[in-house]
């Protein structure tokens, strides 16, 4: 009864709010407009959004000293749950059968492992840097513990189900996803889509000022 | 072939008796048998014939020695029929590691809160300080953390999957007790290299400080301050830190190693080398996991003062004193005593207009 409600109509629910409420952020962000800025702009803005877009992967020099941990545990867990979230043998298929209805080459099996190592020990020291380091301790929210934790758990109970022998392992799975699903919208974690539009509005209003950011 | 045997050729006919005497002697004990047999037929037991093939199997089974045979499958023990040595292994995993070990951890959890009540929270004998010394950088609270939460993890699924048939599935049940040991076993697998990784780093932050200095033994000898009341001096670690240390990096090491044997069953090793692979990961992790627990104790409820370095980068100047005197007194002379309202400032505990420069620190740079 349960496993059915989590396998179809939660499921549903949850893609549904996830959908409309990455759209509703995404536009209630556009609809907020910008400023008009009524100076001759020294540089085109959009040039300097394309390029600020792309030239923030890579950490400024000072940043990547004095942040090295932050810098690498970073790339760890973004690529690491990338890789896990899109290629995974599991999720290309759930993708295909419920989403897409066509799939795509999969990690192989060592390359799944690996993936979610990196994941666990970039996540594992994001989470303890934001709680040690005075600064970004002061400056979380219950909001990012609650997004790291439901992560932290869709990937553990993920991999517990790697078996694939256990039913209730994977339903569990599912079910916290869907939970991070609903969650996903209303929350930092957004930083996903809105970094991009962070980026290129800093790299415009940078480039029209002439300013080298 | 008879006629070559007995000829006959030079006896007559009147001879032949003398044949037919000697052939009812020979067969009389059978006839006497079998006789004896058919009288008492309901009593006695089937007739015993030996397996033809009792040999041939005794030899598969090769209870003293592997005897490696040909076979088409190229791969590690592909020769070998059966392993005598597998059956030594379960033996010796059900009737000496399992319980043995859990004595080993009872005892441990109950020589720790036996110690406690005799012996107490070990307090600072002068009182906390309003004076702090930075002890661990960002860095290495981070990396020791990490190692912490990876090992409690591997311990806790390690232990459900070593005891769990003897003590998870009388109180769970069987099918709960199976879901629970698979995902144990693909969560061991998975957080175990990691614990290699964390293992790694912090070995390279910390082995310089780990070094024995004269004044170990002295420590050691004294009881490292944990009984009797009289202080111990010591650097930056002491005897016992240090030797903990060095017991993580080594026991550590055996553990690692064994369990990539164990994790990764691909470079060929053979069901030998993964059966004293898990003999020695089961004994070196029951080792380790005991002396955690005294770790645990001691950075938590028995030493007051203990666990805040750890925490919060800083130690209070008293604690250092009483437990890290050398190391103490070379802070006092290179005036890095800070002020516990000026770590309140950097632990965001009070509103600071201006960041103190010593935050420098608190990043581990």
């Amino acid at each position: 009864m349960i496993g059915e409600l989590i396998d179809g109509p939660l499921w549903y629910f949850a893609f549904g709010v996830f959908v409309l409420g990455v759209i509703y952020r995404i536009i209630s962000i556009l609809r907020a407009g910008l400023k008009k800025d009524f100076s001759r702009p020294r540089a085109e803005g959009s040039a300097g959004a394309l390029r600020t877009l792309f030239s923030r992967f890579i950490p400024r020099r000072d940043v990547a000293t004095r942040g090295r941990l932050t810098v690498i545990a970073g790339y760890l867990f973004h690529l690491g749950l990338f890789a896990l979230l899109i290629f995974a043998q599991p999720h290309v298929t759930f993708f295909s059968e419920r989403i897409t209805g066509f799939s795509w080459p999969a990690l192989p099996y060592w390359a799944f492992i690996v993936s979610a190592e990196l994941a666990f020990i970039g996540l594992l020291l994001l989470w303890l840097h934001r709680v040690l380091h005075p600064v970004t301790r002061l400056l979380s929210s219950i909001d990012d513990y609650v997004g790291i934790g439901l992560v932290f758990l869709v990937m553990l109970t993920g991999c517990l189900a790697l078996a694939q022998a256990f039913e209730p392992l994977r339903l569990l799975h599912l079910f916290l996803a869907e939970l991070l699903l609903i969650y996903f919208p209303f929350s930092n974690l957004m930083h996903a889509f809105t970094f991009a539009f962070s980026r290129a509005y800093t790299g415009a209003t940078m480039a029209r000022k002439g300013v080298n950011a | 072939m008879r006629r070559a045997l007995i000829p006959h050729k030079g006896y007559g006919i009147g001879d032949d008796w003398v044949f037919y005497l000697l052939i009812l002697i020979m067969l009389s004990p059978l006839l006497v048998m079998s006789t004896a047999s058919a009288e008492s037929g309901k009593n006695t037991q089937p007739i015993q014939i030996p397996n033809p093939s009792a040999d041939l199997w005794r030899e598969v089974r090769q209870r003293d020695a592997i005897a490696v045979g040909n076979s088409q499958v190229k791969s590690a023990d592909s020769g070998v029929l059966i392993n005598p040595y597998g059956d030594k292994w379960r033996n010796f995993r059900m009737t000496q590691l399992i319980p043995y070990g859990g004595y080993l951890l009872a005892g441990m959890l109950l020589l720790l809160i036996i110690f406690f009540i005799v012996r107490g929270r070990i307090k600072v004998v002068s009182g906390m300080s309003d004076k702090k010394l930075f002890r661990y950088s960002l860095y290495e609270r981070t990396i020791h953390w990490c190692l912490a939460a990876i090992f409690l993890f591997l311990a806790f699924t390690g232990l459900i999957l070593l005891f769990g048939r003897s003590l998870l599935i009388p109180i769970v049940g069987q099918e709960f007790f199976s879901l629970l040991a698979s995902a144990s076993k693909e969560g061991h697998n998975l957080f175990g290299p990691l614990f290699a990784v964390a293992l790694v780093l912090v070995f390279f932050r910390f082995v310089r400080r780990n070094i024995y200095q004269k004044g170990d033994l002295t420590w050691l000898l004294k009881g490292g301050g944990l009984i009797g009341k009289g202080h111990v001096p010591s650097n930056f670690f002491n005897m016992g830190e240090k030797s903990m240390f060095w017991m993580l990096v080594l026991v550590g090491g055996v553990i690692v190693g064994s369990g990539l044997v164990l994790v990764f069953p691909v470079f060929g090793q053979g069901r030998v080398l993964m059966e004293l692979s898990h003999v020695s990961h089961g004994i070196t992790t029951l080792v380790m996991i005991v002396v955690i627990m005294g770790h645990i104790y001691i950075g938590s409820v028995g030493m007051e003062g203990a666990l805040d370095g750890m925490t919060t980068g800083y130690c209070d100047l008293n604690w250092a004193k009483e437990h890290h005197e050398q190391w103490a007194e070379l802070c006092e002379e290179q005036n890095e005593v800070i002020m516990e309202d000026e770590v309140s400032r950097l632990q965001g505990d009070t509103k600071a207009n201006s960041m103190p420069s010593s935050l420098t620190q608190e990043t581990g740079q």
